[in-house]
């Protein structure tokens, strides 16, 4: 099997080479000989793809029957090691996880190659582009991290996975997180593609709207999986810990958040773009640098594999890019000038303009503290580390004018927006925001919160204010849309509101996921208003924290072949009423030296988690030592996540068939224009 | 306009003004900027866990320290002397370390300042199509099609 995985990686190499030079050839020649050369080259590049598969196909292989004369085999896996996380060995690993992301690049190759017809030039150009990318990184499973290494000695066991990995999210977080990283490669080929062909019009922004949604919703989806995860298995009680991994995830997510709303400018009136093609640019750079820091150990984190050499090579793929794109963009960037003007700072234009600066202010702050570790070790030979409370203090300001931007971009008009306009529309969700913010702001200081003398308390309470902001715009617009359309059918407001949607999905897809997106900053929002408490907890002894208390009812000890353990049960009472009980517990792994693992156990409901986690035994007394978090509204933050994937999927939905209206009477033209033509609830 | 720039001007103010000022709040503000210094990479006030060589001593140096002086950023300072420069996690606002301060909000001036050129430039273009000197009739259907373009899809 080994064998056979390292001859399907060189012949792998070869089809992408052979696909990047023919393509090149026949995009010179631009002839029926060219024509022909090129398919030959597409079907090059999707014969990658199955090598690549076959390939990994091995690898997997080799874990599932504990193959341990393959290096990697031996240092990520063991025999005890449960099925479906043997599957999970593949990209566990430095090698494997370059495999892996070779796999999923030729995946998406083979899917653009396959759909050839939606433009033959201009996919033939981005599938040189691509191959390209494919070189790089077979080059560099083939020669620099080469997964089917064998080892001098057969072992009888191996090292098994890393303890932190062995959870069921982990089997799916990072396949959903390379699925983003390595996505933006696709928008990023075309966008390429389009510069140097000088590709006229906004085909290429069309051909890959759905690819870079695509790849944006594995982005998100991956972040909030890696949470999650962080927040049930780490057992510090928080989700997100600024930690430079977790910051090169959010790179690409941000810079991508802002091209899929920058994109619209160019998609309706030409305009943006030379910002919308380096934000893809960019975007496809960022993705790349995440795995530079993952991959060079430059950076310290809890996610880094050790320093290895391949991070020059990284570093160089990098410099490459951005040599090609600024080479390319300075040949043709006459090609890329704006066919409209703007025409009033208070428009959705503008809007869409300050969105972008924010969202990449908040890109560039995110690299500045993830990256000054570097620069502190070489100005001041010390390491240092920027923490929450850095990125708390720059992010909060800019996450919070983004919501507001939120609330405010959809009831903008294109063009240009009345005075009257905004009065009309505004009135509703700002009173909306005004009377939740009283209503909050009381219940607060009836439970004796005083949130005026915390400054992260006051930001909760903006975002609380905001979000409610924005839910009040989105369901304005849905309701405004959806009369029209009751009206117009004579059915009732929900089968408008649906016929609204279907005749719009990519705007109102793009509500919902604005509506997610509020979900989640109310449940971040929540983390201003945590309290905790740890405390040694013998058999009846108890535990108050906030109107639980919590009694000790028995601890145990367990062992298996994989991992011991150590465990408590608690009972748990609310206002003196018994809730339930949980079970918190720590796992000691054999294969990997007992390196410990919290398994957290978790109350949650809507309105916090009562979040309690086995910290350990005092070795004076035995007893447990048992820590206790209440998070309030963490749960509207993973709730949020699956609006937010439900409205991307929404937006991926093609529309339903416009529906035709006679025109009654002819209408002036300069009347038309003096409109400006905007209909209710006129947006996306 | 003087109305709207005042009611968004007054939150700030209040804001701004507001913060923590009794010595429990800058204790725990305090300790949410340091971190704990037994290589467990968790905030000095997370950092309670059984057994820790570090995280005791350094909180009954911050409550020490708190009571001692009014100056958060010399409690911060006192920290950085002992324990390292690494200990404390939110930089200091003077020499090296308010690059890190001074970094995104200069990117972020830049771009508003990259944003207001652009705006200006796309204002003092002449418009690509003058509309009044289109007619009637023949050009409604192109009309009607750019307008749907740029408001709905």
């Amino acid at each position: 099997m080994p064998l056979l995985g390292s001859f399907c990686l060189l012949f792998a190499l070869a089809l992408a080479g052979y696909c990047f030079v023919v393509g090149v050839v026949a995009a010179v020649r631009k002839d029926a000989i060219g024509y022909r050369l090129a398919e030959t080259a597409r079907r090059a590049g999707m014969a990658s793809f199955f090598a690549v598969l076959v390939a990994a196909g091995a690898l997997v292989y080799a874990a599932l029957t504990d193959d341990f004369s393959v290096a990697y085999i031996l240092h990520h896996s063991n025999r005890a090691l449960p099925g479906p996380y043997k599957f999970a060995v593949l990209w566990s690993g430095q090698e494997g996880s370059i495999l892996f992301w070779a796999l999923l690049l030729s995946a998406y190759g083979f899917v653009l190659r396959l759909r050839h017809k939606v433009d033959q030039r201009l996919v033939a150009m981005a599938s040189m582009v691509l191959a390209a990318i494919q070189i790089f990184f077979l080059i560099l499973v083939n020669f620099v991290a080469n997964p089917f290494g064998i080892m001098d000695r057969l072992a009888s066991d191996g090292n098994g996975l890393n303890p932190l990995l062995q959870y069921p999210e982990m089997v799916i977080h990072p396949p959903m997180l390379y699925l983003g990283y390595v996505g933006v490669s696709v928008p990023f080929a075309f966008a390429l593609a389009a510069l140097i062909m000088r590709y006229p019009g906004e085909k290429w922004i069309h051909i890959t709207r759905r690819w870079t949604m695509v790849a944006w919703l594995f982005l998100t989806f991956g972040i909030s999986l890696g949470a999650h995860w962080a927040y049930a298995v780490l057992g510090w009680g928080g989700y997100w810990g600024w930690d430079p991994v977790e910051n090169a995830s959010l790179l690409p997510w941000l810079s991508t958040t802002a091209f899929l709303h920058s994109v619209m400018m160019q998609e309706k009136r030409g305009m943006m773009k030379v910002w919308n093609v380096w934000l893809i640019f960019i975007t496809f750079m960022l993705s790349v640098l995440g795995t530079l820091l993952t991959r060079s150990g430059i950076v310290s984190s809890v996610h880094s594999f050790a320093q290895s050499s391949i991070g020059n090579w990284f570093s160089g793929f990098l410099a490459i890019i951005f040599v090609v794109c600024m080479v390319f963009y300075v040949r043709n960037r006459d090609h890329l000038r704006s066919e409209n003007k703007l025409e009033s700072l208070v428009s959705r234009e503008s809007s869409f303009m300050f969105n972008n600066l924010l969202l990449l202010g908040a890109c560039f702050a995110v690299l500045c503290g993830t990256l000054f570790p570097i620069l502190s070790e070489l100005v001041r030979d010390v390491k240092m580390n920027l923490g929450a409370p850095f990125y708390n203090k720059v992010m909060v300001p800019i996450g919070l004018s983004l919501i507001f931007l939120t609330g405010v971009g959809p009831l903008l008009a294109w063009r240009n927006t009345s005075v009257g306009s905004i009065k009309r529309n505004f009135a509703i969700p700002a009173t909306a925001a005004l009377v939740i913010e009283i209503v909050v702001g009381f219940v607060l200081y009836k439970n004796g919160v005083h949130f005026w003398a915390d400054m992260g308390q006051m930001y909760a309470m903006m975002a609380f204010c905001l979000s409610t902001l924005v839910i009040a715009t989105v369901t304005s617009e849905f309701i405004r849309g959806g009369i029209v359309w009751k009206n117009k059918l004579q059915t009732n407001l929900l089968a408008g509101i649906y016929q609204l949607s279907r005749r719009n999905m990519r705007r109102y897809g793009g509500y919902v996921v604005h509506f997610g997106v509020v979900l989640v900053v109310i449940g971040l929002a929540g983390a201003a208003f945590n309290q905790d408490k740890e405390q040694e907890i013998g058999k009846g002894d108890k535990v108050q924290i906030g109107s639980y208390t919590l009694i000790g009812e028995e601890y145990t000890d367990d062992d298996n072949a994989n991992y011991s353990s150590q465990a408590a049960l608690l009972e748990v009472y609310k206002d003196g009423k018994f809730l339930t009980r949980l079970n918190p517990e720590e796992r000691f792994f054999k294969a990997s030296g007992g390196q410990p693992v919290h398994i957290v156990a978790n109350h949650s409901t809507l309105r916090e988690d009562l979040y309690v986690v086995y910290e350990g035994r005092n070795p004076d007394t035995d007893h447990p030592i048992i820590k206790i978090i209440i998070n309030p509204l963490v749960n509207w933050i993973w709730i949020g996540v699956l609006v937010i994937v439900l409205g991307t999927g929404m937006a991926l939905v093609p529309n339903a068939a416009p529906v035709s209206v006679p025109l009654r009477s002819a209408v002036a033209v300069s009347q038309i224009d003096e409109r400006g033509m905007q209909p209710a609830g006129a947006g996306k | 306009m003087k109305k709207i720039l005042k009611a968004l001007l007054l939150p700030c103010a209040l804001v701004l003004l507001m913060g923590a000022d009794n010595q429990e709040a800058r204790f725990q503000n305090l300790g949410g900027k340091i971190m704990c210094t037994c290589s467990c990479s968790q905030m000095l006030l997370k950092c309670n866990h059984v057994g820790c060589p570090n995280s005791d001593q350094m909180i009954r140096e911050l409550r020490a320290n708190v009571s001692r002086t009014q100056n958060d950023e010399a409690v911060l300072n006192w920290f950085r002397t002992k324990w390292g420069v690494t200990a404390v996690v939110e930089p200091s606002t003077h020499g090296f370390e308010l690059l890190a301060w001074i970094l995104p909000a200069a990117g972020l001036g830049l771009g508003l300042m990259l944003v207001v050129l652009l705006i200006r430039n796309w204002k003092m273009r002449p418009a690509p199509v003058a509309a009044a000197d289109m007619n009637l009739a023949p050009n409604l259907e192109a009309l009607r099609d750019r307008a749907r373009r740029e408001t709905e899809l």
